[in-house]
């Protein structure tokens, strides 16, 4: 027996919204409990950039261009990272 | 046989949704953006004692809140480019003016974090932390008023009913920027307000 399609009742772009704002509270969560090491900032950054990456692909709209632009905007993301990264290690020397 | 209204719509395949232009300048400003997020990172490198103590005084739930209001308002502005994809005009207006009422309610939350910290005597020149969260934070203030004017412009051209589902390049420029706006705060948020 053929079942009708069922309607999309969350929207992809609700989804992506709702994860970004679990992952927003998971950022604020960490900082309200003080926690702070290398460990915890490589977290925190993963999150940041996995957030920031979802914005880029799903809300500019960027995952459905051509590679250049996907390319300049996940080089960006990965030179502030990586500054933000290794300017943390070198404070702990 | 391609229909003019399909040349209209879309500019170049493989292009970012909006006006080329407004790419060139997202990617400009989000270069100054990365170099301050950069001099901040290498800053605290040097006094990390002084930023973690000064970040005690910050209040997260102003960031947080904010991060939150902008990531929804974000979400508005995506779901204003679905409505006119469809032809919705009065629903694409409707909700750009949702996200520029919470681009509102974060310049508030805003200007009530700045009060605090001027009430309590900070500056600019209170050290080098608060020198880098006021420009930051002030330099990111100001792109947020500039988004609001952009979406309020796209707002008022779309009740007008100026956007179709074949043109709307309009509607997607002042999306891009936004969307900036917001990528922004998701990285100066934890850097600046939660990393220590």
């Amino acid at each position: 027996m053929n079942h009708p399609p069922q309607p999309h009742f969350v929207r992809p772009c609700t989804r992506i919204w709702l994860v970004l704002v679990v992952l927003t509270a998971v950022t604020y969560s960490i900082g309200e409990a003080g926690l702070g090491g290398k460990n915890v900032m490589l977290f925190v950054l993963a999150i940041t950039l996995i957030k920031s990456q979802m914005i880029a692909s799903y809300f500019m709209g960027l995952r459905k261009t051509s590679p250049m632009w996907r390319i300049i905007m996940g080089s960006w993301l990965v030179i502030v990272g990586g500054m933000i990264a290794s300017a943390y290690l070198m404070g702990l020397q | 046989m391609p229909t003019p209204s399909i040349t209209l719509h879309n500019h170049k395949p493989g292009a970012p949704p909006g006006d080329l232009v407004i790419w060139l300048f997202i990617f400009a400003e989000l270069l100054a953006f990365g170099i301050f997020f950069g001099a901040y990172a290498f800053s605290r490198s040097h006094h990390v004692e002084l930023y973690n103590q000064s970040q005690l005084l910050l209040n997260r739930e102003s960031g947080a809140i904010n991060a939150l209001v902008l990531i929804t308002s974000s979400y508005f502005v995506v779901r204003a480019v679905a409505a006119i994809k469809q032809g919705f005009s009065r629903e694409c207006a409707n909700w750009i003016a949702g996200a520029i009422g919470l681009g509102g309610v974060f310049i508030v939350i805003k200007l009530l974090e700045f009060n605090a910290k001027f009430s309590a005597g900070i500056s600019l020149s209170t050290n080098t932390f608060y020198m880098f969260y006021l420009s930051l934070t002030v330099f990111h203030f100001m792109h947020v008023i500039l988004g609001m004017v952009i979406l309020t412009a796209v707002m008022l051209k779309a009740r007008r009913g100026g956007y179709t589902p074949e043109d709307h390049t309009g509607v997607e420029t002042g999306a891009s920027y936004w969307h900036m706006v917001d990528l922004v705060w998701i990285i100066l948020f934890p850097l600046v307000y939660v990393i220590r």
